[in-house]
């Protein structure tokens, strides 16, 4: 594949990666807030003045989240916004670490496999601290 | 909860508008707002702050990759430095206290502040070094008659050691570093101005997102913060980069410079008076 082609695939697909998934996670954040307004106010309200008070709830575990919105938990809505709108980087990166393994380039497959591990670590460190 | 979410709403959305029309991104005025107006726990801020400078660079560079400005491989190389310094940083706040937060903080605001005032024109070089070169980061701009203009890169050693303390300082104090970042790119690798711009806006979603990941893991981010300072702040940001065009942004940035420099004051003042 040619440098110019490469660089068209990027330019064309990069934008609409990144607008796709951040409007999927703009409409989870709303539609929790909706959902927890509507049925869950004063579930919010109490753990707004836990968290101004420096109680954050804790960890959020992925797998107990789909459960939970099976359950209709609507804060777990929010949740999964946020996830969601961490993984733009991430699905950014991965779009290029596979791009430059079909190019063969492998001096920027090395860099994009970096920042990749890099994002994998940070948040297993996250999960262990 | 509608005062509590329209409050948040409110501070959030003009943070993100004062960041898109001034440069140097929402983070850097959302967390002194949460911590300021709002009364929130440094740490909290930081984590809300970080999920929102996600949103806004993702939205904000969306038109600069598909116009053409933002350097791609200069971004991916680069952001190897800003990870590294991102995942320390987020795993450091955890510890670090919050009087060396603000402190950091504020110094942060001062160097934003002065990289506001000192923003020079470009300075294109046209052999790059031998890395830049292997690493094929030279690129075009067009010039004021649309002709293209061939730029090289130097000095990506130490351009790539400032992008560690800036990725340190985003997960430390959930900013994207922006106003660093253009520094190194701009002063140090000598890249065109406006492709430092656009490339650092797009690194910013890698770096923050990093410093994100390791605080919604521990789970340090406050959905119920984190949410609604998302939505306002990519809203206030879109609404900025609209109005952007049709502003005279060199009459604000004295503007922007004041604003800073009180922010910094006031983040300096409540870390030593232990506020």
């Amino acid at each position: 594949m040619p440098k110019q082609e490469e660089d068209r695939i990027l330019r064309v697909w990069t934008p609409i990666l990144l607008r796709s998934i951040l409007i999927t996670a703009m409409v989870l954040l709303v539609a929790g807030l909706v959902l927890d307004y509507t049925y869950a106010p004063d579930y919010y309200v109490d753990r707004y003045n836990a968290v101004m008070h420096g109680q954050l709830i804790g960890k959020e575990k992925f797998g107990l989240l789909a459960e939970r919105i099976r359950e209709g938990n609507p804060h777990t809505v929010l949740t999964l916004g946020l996830f969601v709108l961490t993984l733009v980087p991430l699905a950014r990166v991965a779009f290029c670490f596979v791009l430059f393994i079909k190019e063969r380039d492998y001096v920027y497959v090395g860099l994009t496999a970096y920042v990749l591990a890099g994002l994998i670590v940070g948040m297993m460190v996250g999960s262990a601290g | 909860m509608l005062e509590i979410l329209s409050y948040l709403i409110a501070l959030a959305l003009v943070s993100g508008f004062i960041g898109a029309i001034s440069g140097l991104g929402g983070g850097v005025f959302i967390v002194p707002a949460l911590v300021i107006f709002a009364h929130m726990p440094m740490k909290v801020a930081v984590g809300a702050s970080l999920i929102s400078v996600v949103a806004t660079s993702a939205g904000a560079s969306v038109a600069f990759v598909r116009d053409g400005w933002t350097n791609l491989k200069v971004a991916m190389v680069l952001e190897c430095a800003t990870v590294t310094g991102a995942v320390v940083g987020a795993y450091l706040a955890g510890v670090v206290p919050t009087v060396v937060l603000e402190l950091l903080f504020a110094a942060m605001m001062l160097q934003s502040a002065y990289f506001t005032v000192t923003k020079r024109g470009d300075d294109i070089v046209t052999k790059g070094d031998p890395l830049a070169e292997r690493l094929e980061l030279s690129g075009e701009i067009p010039d004021e008659r649309g002709h293209p203009v061939h730029y090289e890169v130097v000095n990506v050693p130490p351009g790539g050691a400032l992008m560690v303390v800036a990725g340190l300082m985003s997960g430390l104090l959930g900013i994207g570093s922006g106003a660093l970042k253009v520094m190194a790119m701009d002063y140090i690798m000598h890249i065109p101005l406006k492709v430092s711009s656009a490339t650092s806006n797009f690194m910013i979603g890698v770096t923050a997102g990093a410093g994100a990941l390791v605080f919604l893991a521990r789970g340090d981010v406050a959905t119920t913060i984190a949410a609604p300072v998302a939505i306002g702040v990519t809203a206030g940001a879109l609404a900025g980069s609209r109005v952007l065009p049709h502003l005279k942004v060199e009459s604000l940035r004295i503007v922007f410079v004041i604003i800073l420099v009180l922010v910094a004051a006031e983040m300096g003042w409540r870390a030593l008076s232990g506020i």
